[in-house]
């Protein structure tokens, strides 16, 4: 008889003691499916193994517009994930859109994080005007120059080490490009100029070289930034017109005109180096190739930035117990950052950043420096990924550097389509 | 009596008959077009309560440079697909039928296995053989324009080509239907026609074309409906673009209430496109029952 | 004479088959990219001709992806929707033939219309619907527009029209009903015409995109037709991949049409009434 009692009583405890031993199971939603993708996948599994308790399950969308209209639909229908990616040039639209949680002190308590462990710009960005975080940043990302170095040998533009030198202005880089399809490269500098994603960062890039701004206070391009709009529109006409850049090119092909061997540069964000070293490593890629942060072409030094962040869609009915879940999933990702880092990013937490680790890694030495002259999108409700923004990109960019448009006709189009939205 | 207590119990058996079908038909078909009619006088978002704004919609779409342009693209689409498709059908049915045996079914299962291919399918086969750079296609149209096309990115090409690959994708289910119907004209009548000394141009006008007429009547009819509600290729293949040029109502539909949370506006574009489609078809339907009893 | 003929049908013989592989071209180029490697596809000396036997994209497809979930997803549901179409149409298309019940032509007269009503026109009050029943990334969310298919009823109807009065008769005399009379009778004589109907119906929902699209934000309950275009991502060199997933998902409608070829040709003549 007392048997039987311990025995029940042994049941009733390992009973009881079952919730603790529940797994959660997190809905993670991520648009990175490419050379970052792969590694973010090796870290959720990472993740995982080490964590018995808490099962992330992830899906990896399209990324873009469809990503931020799935997330859009589905918060609206209370269907979103428990934990997304979401870029810091977004928030403000994402803050309009209402699809974003706030992020409490608790929170980053539970996640054995602080708001001063992040850069202070990455912090800002992933906060509202009430000072709130909305979201946890991750990285900072940007684009860089890759280079052929095939195209560039016996020339100025290698030094002794064979890396890449002497490009100090807009007439430099312009001759290497020349150099390039003297040597018989078809597409001199390749980058997705059929996207509003890769025509968007080459001309922010370009605006923010000249020292321009999209966004003034409430005026889309005040002032003499028409002017440089239009600047930097006919420098990727002229790019277009001498067949230095490839027409009308999507972005998986803008990528492969590099790798192929075809494009002597490419501009694209760091997120590609992974694709790189990759195929580098199978001993298909058939040339050496370097990264270097862009040059400063147009005498200020800038370069289109953005920070991928991880964030909670409004609305989910989450327990406590598996927002806490959700919350140890990011502090993890953000001690861990390093792996990410290995995809080309720059993390966003400093304990990470400012690791020896992370100094020594390459080609990320090559641009970390960039983290200060990153010029990240304007504040404002119609810029960021998928935002008018980019719309107006392809919309009225890309048909002015094929030649359907002139580039003050374009600037000035820009402006009043931006305008408009902004009101 | 008794014939009234049969009545009565053969009403409730048809009624247990036709249950299943007439509910999910109120439920799925019916309250939604009645929704739409009711959103479309309001602001709503995708989700959730709106306010009433009378005609406020509609006379937005009517000054919405893109509703003309995606009204115009469906009428473009239309011409570019409906009677291309039956003529290439047509075309494809007849030399089909020449083959003999087992090559016949060889060349029909060819013709026809696109047609059962999901549409996604179709578009990633079409978006890597029409690319820009690698795709397989581009030599050919180097041979012809000089130079490498665009296609999906170039607002004249753009239809025209989305066109293509719809009636590569759909053309088997049209050829299948033509050599149905070419099946069911007697022999003897090409037999009698000979014997009267008909040319082979007068068999095809006086004994296929007329006999065929009802098949063709329907493949219109159907490819008519079909093309007006075109929206998978051109979300696949050019998301509307470039600069709207490919533009479509249904998409419109889609971006409106999906990407920018306008129900209301979304529902009156919907209702249009709703009115529009039953118009024409019924339309078409008369005037080609007027053709045939001519 | 007889001579002109015989080469006139060896030209119009060649002529066609060239155009059958003109038409296949799209098929075959699908597969010589899937079956080299990423590199090769994008290098100048991937020409026309097979050179290459390399099926690591379709590993790693079936590796990195959730297509097993797709496939089940799509057989799963284009299987349910094709049973209660067929059951319920029949079902109708018997009452509306057979019996007397008020409001039977008023029936007809729906089925016939809404065989040309926009269905496609009604996603966003369909999806609003859905949410409100909470069916938003389930297989009934998927399911339930798609049960619409005037067709089979039209058809149905035809042919139990046909079917001759004195069949019923025997039925009757034991004391069957119209339940009996619709399963024992009416349903063994037009076998045929019931998988021609399941076979088109089959196809249609397989083939379903946009409703699927909307309904389902989820990976794992997305079908063929929405899940493989999200290997469609925006980073990376892919081109083997992309051929790969795309022909994995064709694959088993596409096998199983060439086998049941004829079944599936009958099917469509049938189901559009060209063959009665």
């Amino acid at each position: 008889m007392t048997y039987f009692k311990t025995f029940l009583a042994a049941g009733l405890i390992s009973l009881a003691g079952l919730p603790a031993f529940a797994q959660q199971n997190i809905t993670w939603w991520d648009f990175l499916s490419g050379g970052d993708g792969v590694r973010m996948k090796a870290l959720i599994g990472r993740f995982n193994q080490e964590h018995p308790d808490i099962k992330v399950n992830a899906t990896t969308l399209e990324w873009g517009v469809p990503f931020y209209t799935k997330v859009r639909t589905s918060v609206a229908v209370g269907q979103g994930p428990d934990v997304m990616t979401y870029h810091l040039s977004r928030m403000p639209l994402g803050l309009k859109e209402g699809v974003l949680d706030e992020i409490t002190q608790a929170d980053l308590d539970q996640a054995g994080l602080s708001k001063d462990d992040f850069f202070p710009a990455a912090a800002a960005a992933a906060s509202g005007d009430d000072g709130k975080l909305y979201a946890v940043p991750f990285d900072i990302h940007s684009i860089v120059l890759y280079y052929n170095k095939s195209y560039l040998e016996g020339s100025r533009f290698l030094d002794g080490d064979g890396k890449l030198t002497g490009i100090n202005n807009l007439a430099d880089f312009e001759e290497a490009l020349a150099l390039a399809k003297e040597k018989g490269s078809t597409a001199p500098v390749s980058y997705s100029t059929a996207d509003d994603g890769g025509i968007y960062r080459v001309f922010y890039t370009l605006l923010a070289q000249q020292g321009g701004e999209l966004i003034t206070g409430e005026e889309v391009l005040a002032g003499d930034n028409l002017q440089k709009a239009a600047k930097a529109i006919e420098i990727m006409t002229k790019w277009s017109e001498n067949g230095w850049q490839p027409e009308q090119t999507e972005y998986e092909a803008s990528v492969a005109l590099f790798t192929s061997g075809k494009a002597a540069f490419h501009l694209n964000g760091v997120w590609e180096v992974p694709t790189m070293v990759d195929t580098e490593k199978k001993g298909a890629l058939g040339f050496e190739w370097g990264a270097v942060q862009v040059p400063n072409l147009l005498g200020t030094e800038a370069t289109w930035a953005d920070s991928h962040s991880f964030a909670i869609p409004k609305g989910t009915t989450m327990s406590p117990e598996k927002r806490a879940a959700v919350m140890t999933v990011i502090g993890w990702m953000e001690k861990n950052a390093l792996s990410w880092a290995d995809a080309g990013h720059i993390p966003a937490y400093k304990p990470v950043a400012e690791s020896e680790e992370f100094k020594k890694m390459e080609p990320n030495a090559t641009y970390s420096s960039l983290a200060d002259s990153a010029a990240y999108d304007p504040r404002s409700p119609i810029a960021g990924v998928a935002s008018p923004v980019y719309d107006a990109s392809i919309n009225i960019i890309s048909p002015a550097i094929h030649g359907y448009m002139d580039p003050m006709q374009a600037a000035e189009q820009v402006k009043s389509e931006l305008q408009s939205r902004l009101h | 009596m008794a014939m009234l207590t049969n009545r009565r119990k053969e009403v409730a058996v048809a009624m247990t008959l036709v249950a299943p079908f007439v509910l999910t038909f109120a439920l799925v078909f019916l309250y939604p077009t009645i929704r739409m009619v009711e959103l479309s006088f309001t602001n709503s978002p995708l989700i959730g309560p709106g306010e009433w704004v009378g005609l406020d919609n509609f006379r937005r779409l009517l000054t919405d440079n893109l509703f003309y342009t995606s009204l115009k693209n469906n009428g473009y689409f239309v011409l570019l697909t409906v009677v291309p498709t039956t003529v290439l059908a047509l075309c494809i049915a007849l030399l089909i039928t020449r083959l003999k045996g087992p090559l016949q079914a060889f060349a029909l299962s060819i013709f026809f296995l696109p047609y059962i291919l999901p549409v996604s399918v179709v578009t990633q086969i079409w978006l890597w053989m029409l690319d820009f750079q690698f795709g397989v296609l581009q030599s050919v149209f180097t041979m012809f324009t000089g130079k490498p096309v665009p296609v999906f990115k170039n607002p004249y090409w753009v239809m025209p080509t989305v066109a293509a690959v719809t009636i590569w994708w759909t053309n088997g289910f049209n050829v299948l239907l033509f050599i149905a119907g070419l099946r069911n004209i007697p022999r003897d009548y090409y037999e009698a026609a000979a014997l009267d000394g008909a040319t082979k141009k007068q068999q095809f006008t006086r004994v296929t074309w007329p006999l065929l007429w009802p098949v063709t009547a329907l493949i219109l009819t159907l490819q008519l409906i079909l093309q007006l509600k075109i929206f998978d290729q051109i979300y696949l293949l050019s998301s509307g673009g470039p600069f709207n040029s490919s533009y479509v109502l249904l998409l419109m539909v889609y971006r409106e209430a999906f990407q920018l949370n306008h129900g209301g506006y979304a529902s009156a574009i919907a209702l249009i496109l709703f009115v529009v489609i039953v118009i024409l078809s019924v339309l078409q339907f008369q005037l080609l029952r007027m053709g045939r009893r001519r | 004479m007889k001579k002109f003929r015989t080469i006139e049908n060896w030209v119009l013989t060649v002529g066609t088959l060239f155009a059958a592989a003109l038409w296949i071209f799209p098929l075959y180029w699908a597969f010589i990219t899937s079956i080299r490697s990423e590199e090769r596809v994008v290098s100048d000396a991937a020409g026309i001709v097979p050179d290459e036997f390399n099926p690591i994209s379709y590993f790693e497809v079936i590796w990195n992806t959730r297509l097993l979930n797709w496939y089940f997803n799509s057989i799963g549901t284009a299987v349910i929707i094709t049973l209660v179409v067929i059951v319920s149409g029949m079902m109708c298309a018997y009452a509306i033939s057979q019996m007397r019940f008020p409001g039977r032509r008023l029936l007809y007269g729906i089925v016939l219309a809404s065989f040309m009503v926009p269905s496609q026109a009604l996603v966003v009050t369909q999806f609003i619907l859905m949410n409100d029943l909470g069916l938003i990334n389930t297989w009934a969310g998927i399911i339930l527009p798609q049960l619409i298919v005037p067709v089979v009823i039209i058809v149905y109807k035809q042919f139990f029209d046909a079917v001759p009065k004195e069949m019923r008769e025997a039925v009757v005399l034991d004391g069957g009903g119209d339940y009996t009379l619709l399963f024992k009778i009416y349903l063994p004589l037009n076998w045929g015409i019931t998988t021609a109907l399941a076979i088109i119906t089959f196809i249609m929902a397989w083939n379903q995109f946009l409703w699927p699209f909307l309904v389902v934000t989820t990976e794992d309950r997305m079908t063929i037709p929405v899940g493989i275009t999200q290997v469609n991502d925006a980073f990376g060199v892919y081109y083997a991949r992309l051929m790969s997933v795309a022909l994995l998902g064709a694959m088993p409608v596409a096998i199983a049409y060439l086998i049941f070829q004829k079944k599936v040709t009958e099917a469509v003549m049938i189901s559009s009434g060209v063959k009665g």
